[in-house]
């Protein structure tokens, strides 16, 4: 499925630049640079619903050349298998955006069910031929006996980030994730002037649901550490949240299209602004995978063949 | 947006969630990431709905915010803005012990420490011993107090059928004081976790108050460890207490694979100064440690030097021993 990154769709809002009093439209973003004057404008607004104001911030670390770096040391290290047209692909529009999202935090309280595996060894035995003889033989098995266990977990559940822009699905932003949370900073329209600022363009109810969603996952993942015995099966709990918190902040994204084939669409690239963690999918190449099949294939049918005929002298 | 030195600031107000205290600078709770509200606005009045243009404070140019510079950079005259930036800061010792031990007290602690190493220890040990320094090292730990909920899983013994294990799980509320985690190179856990019971930290005093008359001067040591380094290092030290704490609680004799789940709750941390005597003695060549504690004297334990002769002559005579009832034995049976 084709997928174009597009920035909120909201009707746009016209402002003058605070510079050289240029008619400036704003859809979709808090920033604008001034096409007349070149000076970067942020809107100031009170915080309303749907459009709050952001509580922090995750400031981008390094310019648009150490993206650049960052891509083409990527798309050198990708599978033998890409496209080899990726290689000489150019870099449409690459933008660095400060794009909407939420911080999740709460106590989560877990109910859980599991059977535990404990296992044992056993002496049994066995018959079996030597020698033409049936002969009757011991051996150690190990065995594993199941036993029913419920508990409870406890924890806090910190640092999930969901995206709060329509155009960046959850699921693309979790690929460059995480975020180094300890360099947040307050937010100040001084850390994103300049930048695209993009406005908020999802619920916060359906932020929550998504960060709820996750923290249950996250809770999973320490339930799968938290076991005893030496198996487990049947896990299933119940998390009930309380406690909840869910701030608007801003986090770094570079947004680029490569353009690798004229009759193909863009490749749509995301490098987290902080850590320089790159997601893509990259398209691969038929041919490649196909070659070494057929090959294999052929290797395969030569010596079944080879035996075949030898069988037949 | 330019941050100005606030040299007395108010105590903040504990978190909201977890009740534990917020420190200087701090935008979440350390323990349960709620945000800190944010200060109220300086002016308080309705912004109005417009487009501006940040400007340099030195030039008046519009300004954007430079990734490389991490502040807002002015391209015309260079001028970098400042803006609040992260809070991580090295942590420093906010309180210290004073030395009760004196220099003459420690050496003489350590000789008679030198003097009862024991049967396997060389004679002349407490004679021969050469002591080659003798330093006070104020040592830097983190006393951490807190209330947890802790949920538990382990195998225990009870209740086992075929397997010799069976799993338990419970809850408990967990009380820590004066939990210390060590924060020091100069001493290895070992060492700190000797040292720490005999510690009497109701007798710590302000890491700036005036030395007390005959105190030992003493260098007080650099935790060495940024604020989110030391809070995720006292997580850890926390858990692993908990571990052991709740071993109490398993059901059974012998149990294997504990772990633990907590909820902490009005989590305190003091960075304290603790005094030490680290001694370092030669005996016939070889290099020997010792550690005497600053508050109480007969708190000393090392390593020391070892009379292989007497340990071959102790294993010989057992073996011979073993020999002889062997013999003994095979005779009376041989009969």
């Amino acid at each position: 499925m084709r997928r174009s990154y597009h920035l909120a769709a909201v009707s746009a809002v016209t402002f003058t630049c605070g510079q050289c009093g240029a008619s400036l439209a704003f859809e979709g973003v808090r920033t604008q640079t001034c096409p007349y004057c070149a000076s970067p404008n942020f809107v100031e607004r009170p915080p309303a619903a749907g459009q709050p104001d952001p509580t922090f911030v995750v400031t981008f670390i390094g310019d648009a050349e150490v993206a650049r770096r960052k891509l083409h040391t990527w798309l050198g290290s990708r599978t033998m298998f890409a496209d080899s047209a990726l290689k000489r692909a150019k870099v449409e529009d690459i933008r660095g955006v400060y794009l909407p999202a939420y911080l999740y935090s709460a106590v989560a309280r877990t109910d859980y069910t599991v059977q535990i595996g404990e296992q044992y060894t056993e002496t049994e035995t066995y018959t079996t031929q030597e020698n033409g003889k049936t002969v009757t033989r011991t051996r150690t098995v190990t065995r594993t006996e199941y036993r029913p266990l419920a508990g409870r977990h406890l924890g806090y559940i910190t640092d999930v980030v969901v995206s709060a822009s329509s155009g960046l699905p959850n699921a693309e932003l979790g690929r460059v994730e995480p975020f180094d949370l300890k360099q947040l900073r307050r937010f100040s329209p001084a850390l994103v002037s300049g930048w695209i600022h993009e406005e908020f363009s999802r619920e916060p109810a359906e932020c929550q649901r998504m960060s709820r969603s996750e923290a249950v996952d996250e809770v999973g993942s320490r339930l799968r550490g938290f076991m005893p015995g030496d198996s487990y099966s049947d896990l299933a709990w119940k998390t009930v949240v309380e406690w909840e918190s869910l701030e608007p902040i801003l986090v770094p994204v570079w947004v680029l299209a490569l353009r690798y084939r004229g009759d193909k669409p863009p490749l749509r690239v995301v490098i987290n602004g902080q850590t320089g963690k790159i997601s893509g999918k990259v398209p691969l190449s038929w041919w490649k995978i196909a070659l070494p099949i057929a090959v294999a294939l052929i290797a395969v049918i030569a010596v079944m063949l080879y035996i075949h005929l030898r069988g037949h002298r | 947006m330019t941050t100005s030195a606030q040299p007395a600031a108010a105590p903040l107000p504990p978190c909201t969630r977890c009740e534990s205290p917020i420190e200087e600078g701090d935008l979440r709770c350390s323990i349960c990431a709620l945000p800190v509200p944010a200060p109220p606005p300086a002016d308080g009045a309705a912004r109005p709905v417009r487009a501006q243009v940040l400007r340099c404070t030195e030039c008046g140019a519009a300004v954007a915010f430079s990734a490389l510079a991490q502040a807002p950079h002015c391209a015309f005259c260079g001028a970098t803005m400042k803006v609040e930036q992260p809070v991580d800061p090295i942590e420093t010792a906010q309180v210290r012990i004073p030395f009760e031990v004196d220099r003459g007290e420690a050496e003489a602690a350590l000789r008679g420490w030198l003097g009862r190493r024991g049967f396997f220890a060389p004679k002349t040990l407490k004679d021969e011993a050469v002591l080659e320094s003798l330093t006070p090292l104020c040592w830097a730990g983190w006393i951490v107090n807190a209330d947890a909920a802790v949920a538990w899983t382990a195998d225990s013994d009870a209740g086992a059928r075929r397997a010799a294990w069976a799993p338990h799980s419970g809850q408990i509320s967990l009380r820590f004081d004066a939990i210390c985690v060590p924060a020091t190179r100069g001493l290895d856990h070992t060492e700190c976790h000797l040292l720490v019971p005999y510690y009497d930290l109701a007798k710590a005093v302000d890491v700036a108050a005036p030395a007390i008359p005959g105190e030992v001067p003493a260098t007080i040591e650099s935790f060495d460890a940024q604020r989110s380094a030391a809070r995720a290092t006292i997580q850890r030290a926390i858990e692993a207490t908990a571990k052991v704490r709740v071993e109490r609680h398993i059901p059974g004799r012998r149990f294997r694979n504990v772990h633990v789940a907590c909820l902490l709750e009005s989590q305190t941390t003091h960075r304290v100064a603790l005094p030490a005597w680290v001694l370092a003695y030669r005996y016939r060549d070889t290099p020997y440690r010792a550690i005497v504690h600053g508050q109480r004297a007969e708190v000393v334990f090392g390593s020391s030097p070892k009379d292989w002769v007497k340990i071959a002559a102790v294993v010989l005579g057992v073996i011979a021993a073993i020999a002889a009832i062997a013999l003994a034995i095979y005779l009376i049976t041989a009969r």
